[in-house]
């Protein structure tokens, strides 16, 4: 049993690859017959058409044309050759009618006679013609689509892109004339009195060439928007880069006195801006309660900030000399009165020995020196001292502290 | 009105140019009638109106009557932006070429300065232009940086309203409405003047 298997296995293996080979060896010539329809038989010696013929890669439909791909054939290389060359498609829909007329004919008459093999052959061969047709166009259009949807990014200047869209609007138009060539009263005539024939020419091959056709009527509408945009956009790189020659070339270029004639171009009328300015009004009650809230949050000036015009004035009054000497004659004073407390060993207020030295200075300033040469001391020699603070409150309702007097004392046991 | 329309009058009084991309609520706005009508109105005391251009992507606010006045502000004002063009085109060339782009700077379009700066620095042509150009009085930059240079220019486009900064702590810029009228203008002044500055690209000779 295996061994006619065997041998049966290896005759189909050598006859495929003999199959194949030609294929590979006739390549231009069917590639030819591909894109043009038709195996141009100049190129091939009969011998070799005869070959194409037995391994069902070619075939002539009838004896009035030529030889063409078989459409398995047609398939496969439309399959590996994608898209590129799909794009030129379909001059030849013409011809693919005409073979789809001819298969029906030959359908028909083999149904006639009974020869159901040949009948089922030619209706799975019509199948793959109304297939392929109609696949063409969906092929094409898709490419059409994806290129309008990448914004023709697959060529980057401007200009291929325009380049691009027009050829793709021309793509459009050939696909739309190849649709207006199917003429369905005569697929609907070659489809009577067959439910088979019917579905498939009609119901089917009609839905698919309508829904091509609105796709292809919307994509080319798209496109010629996308090149109106295209060409705005080259238009105006064009104009700006031309203006800015002409201007780089003369340049003492004046316009026109526009603004002085009876009509001025609204282009040109762009007025005066104006900057509109409000005060708060203080008389009305709102406001001033608005008004209120505003200075609550201005940002209080902080105390550095202010600090300099009051430093600076008594920058001003040091610079003096006469003043320098006062301020150093109290500071002299001040420090007599702390010995004094050492000496006395006991508290002393600092306005009663204001008093007993007759000493010459308002008593505020006084109490704000002694204040401040306290607190200026080292800390371990303030440590030795005890200032106490003879004061009250300015108000009742006030807390802040005013300082009537100071005593200062003085212990060796702290 | 004052309460509905308030900034925005005050926008457009300012000076402003409201499109789409400076303002998009404010354009919607102004793109009613009975907006446009109740601004009018306001504004007539003030001898203003508002006025768009020819293609209605910008608004702003144009004088009802022409004194003395007027015309002479028109006309000092037409002269400051013819002064400004040719900085301003040669901005806009550049940013294209820079950032390898398809077409004009159009409204809308982005501009990453980061990106500008890169491209520029990469190229001794381009930054050479861009030297020359911070030097024009119009964008008046002294600096030495690609980097100090261009933000120079992008500091003085935003100052006079043809690119937004949508944020202020970020170096990336919107072009507005505005690119659109220059490009109208320089349409109108080359019209007017019979300039021989065409618009056609060259016939190709291709297909």
């Amino acid at each position: 049993m295996t061994q006619p298997t065997l041998a049966h296995t290896h005759a189909m293996q050598s006859l495929g690859i003999e199959r194949l080979s030609l294929l590979g060896k006739h390549s231009q010539v069917l590639m030819a017959a591909y894109l043009h329809g038709e195996i141009d038989e100049a190129q091939l010696s009969e011998r070799a058409l005869r070959q194409l013929v037995h391994a069902h890669i070619v075939y002539q439909p009838d004896d009035t044309r030529g030889f063409i791909l078989r459409p398995n054939v047609s398939d496969l290389i439309a399959s590996m050759v994608a898209d590129e060359n799909r794009r030129h498609v379909h001059s030849d829909v013409a011809d693919k009618l005409e073979t789809i007329r001819v298969c029906v004919l030959t359908l028909r008459e083999a149904q006639r006679r009974g020869d159901v093999t040949k009948a089922d052959l030619q209706l799975q061969r019509l199948t793959a013609l109304v297939h392929d047709l109609a696949g063409q166009f969906g092929e094409a259009i898709d490419s059409l689509w994806h290129r309008l949807n990448s914004n023709f990014g697959f060529v980057s200047s401007l200009s291929d892109k325009i380049r691009e869209n027009e050829r793709a609007q021309k793509q459009i138009t050939r696909l739309l004339d190849g649709l207006n060539l199917v003429d369905f009263d005569m697929l609907i005539e070659l489809g009577e009195g067959n439910v088979q024939l019917r579905k498939l020419l009609v119901s089917q091959l009609q839905r698919q060439l309508s829904a091509h056709h609105s796709s292809l009527l919307e994509v080319q509408k798209r496109l010629v928007q996308l090149m109106v945009r295209f060409r705005e956009q080259q238009a105006r790189s064009v104009l700006i880069a031309n203006m800015a020659g002409f201007l780089r070339e003369h340049t003492n270029f004046v316009v026109g006195d526009y603004a002085y004639r009876h009509q001025v171009p609204d282009l040109i009328n762009q007025a005066k801006p104006i900057r509109p300015a409000a005060a708060i009004s203080l008389d009305s009650h709102v406001a001033s309660a608005l008004a209120a809230e505003l200075l609550a949050h201005i940002p209080r000036q902080q105390s550095h900030d202010v600090l300099p015009s009051s430093q600076e004035q008594v920058q001003v009054d040091i610079d003096s000399p006469l003043v320098a000497a006062r301020e150093q004659a109290l500071k002299a004073d001040v420090e007599a009165f702390m010995l004094h407390v050492i000496d006395s060993g006991q508290a002393v207020s600092a306005l009663e020995y204001l008093t007993q030295q007759q000493l010459d200075w308002d008593p505020e300033v006084w109490l704000f020196q002694v204040l401040g040469e306290y607190q200026g001391l080292h800390s371990e020699q303030r440590r030795l001292f005890m200032l106490q603070r003879d004061e009250h409150p300015m108000h009742r309702h006030n807390q802040v502290m005013v300082i009537e007097d100071l005593r200062l004392n003085f212990h060796f046991a702290a | 009105m004052s309460h509905v329309h308030g900034p925005l009058v005050e926008a457009l009084l300012q000076g402003d140019f409201i499109c789409a991309i400076s303002d998009e609520e404010n354009y919607r706005r102004l793109q009613q009638e009975d907006c446009q009508q109740a601004i009018d109105q306001y504004l007539k005391p003030l001898n203003r109106r508002l006025a768009q251009s020819q293609d209605g992507a910008v608004f702003y606010l144009a004088y009802i009557e022409f004194d003395e006045q007027a015309r002479a502000q028109l006309s000092q004002q037409l002269q400051h932006t013819v002064q400004s063009l040719l900085p301003l085109l040669e901005w806009m060339q550049l940013v294209q070429e820079a950032l390898g782009r398809d077409g004009a700077l159009g409204a809308g379009e982005a501009i990453k300065l980061a990106e500008f700066v890169l491209k520029t620095e990469d190229n001794p042509s381009l930054r050479s232009r861009l030297k020359q150009l911070a030097n024009d009085r119009f964008f008046n930059s002294q600096a030495d940086s690609v980097d100090a240079q261009a933000k120079q220019i992008f500091k003085r486009l935003r100052e006079h309203g043809y690119v937004r900064q949508p944020h202020t702590d970020r170096l990336y810029f919107e072009v507005t409405g505005k690119i659109d009228y220059l490009i109208e203008l320089v349409r109108f002044i080359r019209d007017e003047e019979n300039l021989p500055v065409s618009e056609e690209a060259m016939q190709e000779s291709l297909i």
